[in-house]
């Protein structure tokens, strides 16, 4: 199992990051119930572990009890079933999905998973009728429609079902779903946390690591908690016991980026180009998201880049990062920017150095 | 005053064998001339079932997607209809029963001119007056020198016939495939050297297409439905075992010849499997000569599948022993010389530009270039009739341009098309000067003129979707611009991105529209081809180039796949709590568990990059020698 996973907080107790907003939820669940819920913020900030902590504190342990499902829905869309294919992760408790993995069919899913939950509502020890618990991944990746419909069934069966959603940005929810929602936000740990974090896993694995090795790991993981965790356990594969000139493992596509990135510094001309379109194609075929290359590329390029170049270069990537979103292939608009930047870079050479 | 009487009647069916409803459109277009009382079943009982197809087929044309073509077809079949009943009203009065049989043989093109394939009139009363037949069939060619075809084939194919007519060669097949673009002679050629060597043709004529209705019909009436290959399985299979025992040539000592002209239309993988195993049966066993015509449609859109199969089928035929003789467009020159002589036999004056230009519109197309003579010379006759002023103006109109109405498109093929936006052949300085006039532009948006139509006629030409060009485009830009010219690259790559975002808007809400989608498509190539035109500046000298497939489909489609085994994978990992969104999986997740080592997805994994690594190269070598010949071509 992997340490992500191994020292994943069960509890709402055992948290170490976020252990205010965790007493916070706590306090609004003790009384067996609790508001439709919104987690935003970044990337390996915990959200999910909070959920999961949260559930249990709702359930009880049978809400660890999980099993994975790969369901096939069927969609009634007016004058044609469609089938859907979904990953869920369920217990008697709660259902959860990625309903972006659906790409443009996610609008159905939502609605037809959440009517589903409704129709077999779990009843508690008291007798009266409970509640399950929807969670949704990713939900600034809906699509406007889905997000319209989410709105709709939201509160029609709020009676049987509380949702849980889960994004990394609120500003690309729904205003009208946000409104229905209890907005949390997780901030990204500080690095002491994170360095406590790991402290903690290297004690209960009985690991020594010499002083500022945490801190190297840290620094490289840009404070999200689940990639210093996996940075983590690399080191630990890679050498042990651990020595402070140790190399970090990087990403591999992190990388890769910043040898196009300095391809791109060395020479502009099109057939250069095409050789970078070629590692984009590359980076592509491994399913790196194309706004996280541009961005990637962005902050590699800007790191070796002269102060009076970056506010116009910043503002071409923000302009292409917009592009790749109203488009459709991203190849095209991420070469744009590539294309831009060489011409920018070029004709401040010549200027510079004639 | 005798009365006269003339039914037309028109079925046009494409025969799908091996889907249900065999019939995409049919109408019959009926019209007496002296009173318009409709028309009873006055068609000749030759064939009770041809009959049949003509008062069955009255039905309305069925609403598909087919209906610009039916309706072009339909104008096409009204105006014809007009004219030769101007003729008529001219003509001594006649007792003439005509039945126009065209048999669409396929309906799946854009244009739709020259897919009147056949054209057959079928006579009950002799005594016919001339000047009613269609020229085509009236001028056939009866000798070798009239042919327009060129001489080297006809001589190769004469010279192969009378090599099987002598004596039976066991070792070789007795099968020639006659290939090559529709009108272009192939049949004429084989009919005037069997006239020439004294055979006799036996011909398979392909079966009246069932119509929908009569199908129902039969099928009431507990006839059993057989389809058109089946037909033709039965029919090469009697040609195999018993050689020809036709009623009609039982006793004839001249030696036979069998022709296949139209072959059965399948549509099916497995009807093509049918046909193929059927065809090389035929190849190999067959002992009297055979000629197997084949029309080769639009070779331009070669993602067509049945295009494909034909290729196919044509390969295996070819390597199951069959000779081959490809049949090229007739040139403009031939088709000139025939049509003078036609036009001088006729005794119409018919002016030189004109023959000309025919020839020229035709596009290597004789059938059509006497049909359009022929309706060219019918224009004079037409005027007086006509009262509407509404035709008249019409017809002053076309007169005005001269635009042949059935003239050939012209096609280009994509790769043609492309050609000629990568390599940016523009005029040279001189020509520019009288431009500046009348435009006054900065000097960087200054640009020679183009040495091509437009792009946008270009793209009408070569038929291709919008997202294809630009792919392409997108590909292949970059070999084409000069060394430094880094800006022209931005440009150009700034034009491809704003094509892509118009048609990426196609998606969305505009989906269910299709006239605006239609628009987007056109708008989106336009914006590619021309960002692609202006954005290169400093176009290289003209360079030989291969132009390579988009390399993006691979790397889509390997993305995809990735995607699915990092879904799979992710359901693999062991117990964790939560489901991974897809972003985590590959910027954390899968980086780590590569350093980590651990994992059994990893030698998997491996395993598959390498065998997609080798099937990719293989087969982006295998496209980039087939887009080598598309280039030499031209």
């Amino acid at each position: 199992m992997l340490w992500v996973d191994k020292y994943r907080p069960k509890t709402l107790d055992k948290v170490i990051v976020h252990q205010d907003v965790a007493q916070n939820l706590r306090k609004l669940v003790s009384e067996g119930d609790c508001p439709h819920l919104l987690f935003y913020g970044p990337s390996g900030s915990g959200k999910k572990t909070l959920i999961m902590a949260l559930l249990r504190q709702i359930f009880g342990p049978s809400a660890d009890k999980v099993k994975v499902e790969n369901k096939i829905w069927k969609v009634d869309a007016g004058t044609r079933t469609i089938d859907v294919e979904l990953t869920t992760l369920s217990s008697t408790h709660h259902v959860e999905l990625n309903p972006s993995d659906a790409g443009f069919q996610d609008r159905y899913v939502v609605q037809e998973i959440i009517k589903e939950m409704a129709k077999n509502r779990p009843i508690d020890t008291k007798g009266k009728k409970g509640f399950k618990v929807l969670v949704l991944n990713e939900v600034d990746k809906l699509s406007r429609e889905a997000q319209h419909s989410l709105r709709r069934t939201m509160e029609k069966y709020s009676a049987s079902c509380r949702l849980i959603l889960c994004s990394n940005s609120s500003s690309k929810v729904t205003e009208a779903v946000r409104s229905r929602c209890l907005n949390v936000r997780i901030n990204a740990p500080m690095e002491e946390e994170i360095v406590s974090v790991l402290e903690f896993i290297a004690k209960k694995e009985g690991l020594q690591f010499p002083q500022g090795f945490a801190a190297r790991i840290v620094e490289k993981s840009n404070r999200n908690l689940r990639r210093a965790v996996l940075t983590f356990e690399s080191c630990r594969v890679q050498q042990y016991p651990f020595t402070n000139n140790q190399t970090i493992p990087p990403m591999d596509w992190e990388q890769y980026v910043s040898e196009i990135a300095s391809d791109i510094m060395k020479e502009q001309s099109p057939k250069r180009l095409f050789e970078v379109r070629g590692k984009l194609y590359e980076l592509l075929t491994n399913c790196i998201p194309p706004e996280i290359i541009l961005k990637r590329l962005l902050f590699e390029l800007l790191k070796k880049l002269d102060s009076e170049l970056k506010h116009e270069v910043s503002n071409w990537a923000a302009h292409y990062e917009h592009r790749m979103r109203l488009g459709q292939k991203a190849i095209f608009h991420l070469e744009a920017f590539v294309a831009k930047f060489m011409s920018i870079y070029k004709s401040f050479l010549i200027s510079t150095f004639g | 005053m005798k009365k006269v009487k003339r039914n037309v009647a028109i079925v046009i069916s494409s025969s799908d064998d091996d889907e249900d409803f065999s019939v995409k459109s049919n109408f019959t277009h009926t019209k007496s001339k002296s009173k318009a009382k409709p028309v009873s079943a006055s068609v000749p009982r030759k064939n009770p079932k041809r009959a049949k197809t003509a008062l069955l087929s009255a039905s309305c044309p069925r609403p598909s997607k087919k209906g610009s073509v039916f309706d072009e077809m339909k104008r096409f079949c009204e105006e014809f209809d007009d004219d030769f009943t101007g003729i008529k009203v001219s003509a001594a009065p006649v007792f003439s029963i005509n039945v126009y049989v065209l048999t669409v043989l396929r309906t799946s093109s854009s244009s739709v001119s020259h897919h009147c394939q056949k054209t057959k009139l079928y006579e009950t009363e002799s005594g016919l007056q001339s000047n009613n037949d269609m020229w085509i069939d009236k001028h056939r060619p009866h000798f070798l020198e009239e042919l327009a075809v060129q001489k080297k084939k006809v001589e190769e194919v004469k010279t192969w016939f009378e090599e099987r007519l002598k004596a039976a060669m066991d070792g070789l097949s007795n099968v020639l495939l006659v290939a090559g673009p529709s009108g272009v002679g192939k049949t004429a050629t084989i009919h005037a050297i069997a006239s020439n060597l004294g055979v006799k043709i036996w011909e398979w004529t392909t079966p009246t297409p069932t119509v929908w209705p009569e199908h129902l019909h039969n099928s009431n009436s507990g006839l059993k439905y057989m389809s058109k290959i089946d037909e033709f399985e039965v029919f090469v299979e009697r040609v195999r075992k018993y050689g020809l025992t036709s009623p009609t040539l039982k006793g004839s000592q001249a030696s036979v010849i069998l022709l296949v002209d139209d072959l059965p239309v399948v549509n099916v993988r497995a009807a093509y499997g049918r046909l193929q195993r059927c065809l090389t049966l035929l190849v190999q066993l067959v002992r009297i000569p055979t000629a197997i015509v084949i029309t080769n449609y639009d070779k331009d859109d070669s993602a067509d599948f049945s295009t494909r199969c034909w290729e196919e089928l044509l390969l295996s035929l070819h390597s199951a022993g069959a000779c081959k003789v490809n049949f090229n467009p007739v040139t403009v020159n031939s088709i000139k010389k025939t049509l003078t002589a036609i036009s001088r036999k006729e005794q119409r004056e018919v002016g030189a530009d004109s023959i000309d230009l025919i020839a020229k519109a035709s596009g290597g197309d004789i059938r059509q270039a006497i049909n359009s003579l022929q309706y060219l010379c019918l224009k004079p006759h037409r005027r007086p009739i006509l009262s509407s002023k509404e035709r008249l103006d019409n017809a002053s109109c076309l007169d005005d341009v001269f635009c042949l109405p059935f003239g050939k498109d012209e096609n280009l093929s994509l790769f043609h098309a492309l050609g000629k936006f990568l390599h940016n052949k523009r005029e040279s300085e001189h020509a520019i000067a009288s431009d500046r006039d009348t435009f006054l532009l900065k000097e960087k948006f200054v640009r020679f003129p183009l040495k091509m139509d437009a792009p946008e006629v270009i793209l009408c030409q070569a038929h291709g979707q919008a997202t294809t060009l630009s792919d392409f485009l997108h590909e292949n830009v970059l070999d084409f611009l000069s060394e430094d010219a880094i800006d022209d690259a931005w440009l150009v790559a700034s034009y491809l991105s704003d094509a892509n975002f118009l048609l990426s808007s196609l998606s969305g809400h505009l989906s269910r529209d299709f006239g605006a989608q239609n628009i987007i498509q056109s708008a989106a190539a336009s914006v590619a081809a021309r960002g692609v035109l202006f954005g290169n500046a400093h176009p290289v000298p003209s360079r030989w180039h291969a132009i390579r497939r988009p390399k993006l489909w691979e790397v889509e489609q390997s993305s995809r796949r990735n995607k699915r085994q990092m879904f799979n994978q992710r359901d693999d990992l062991p117990n964790s709590l939560s489901t991974y969104s897809q972003i985590v999986m590959a910027t954390e997740f899968r980086p780590s568990l590569k350093w980590l080592g651990c994992r059994a997805s990893e030698s998997f994994q491996a395993d598959d990059m390498v065998e997609e690594d080798s099937d990719s190269t293989c087969f982006h070598e295998n496209k980039l020698d087939l887009s080598d010949d598309e280039i030499e071509d031209w």
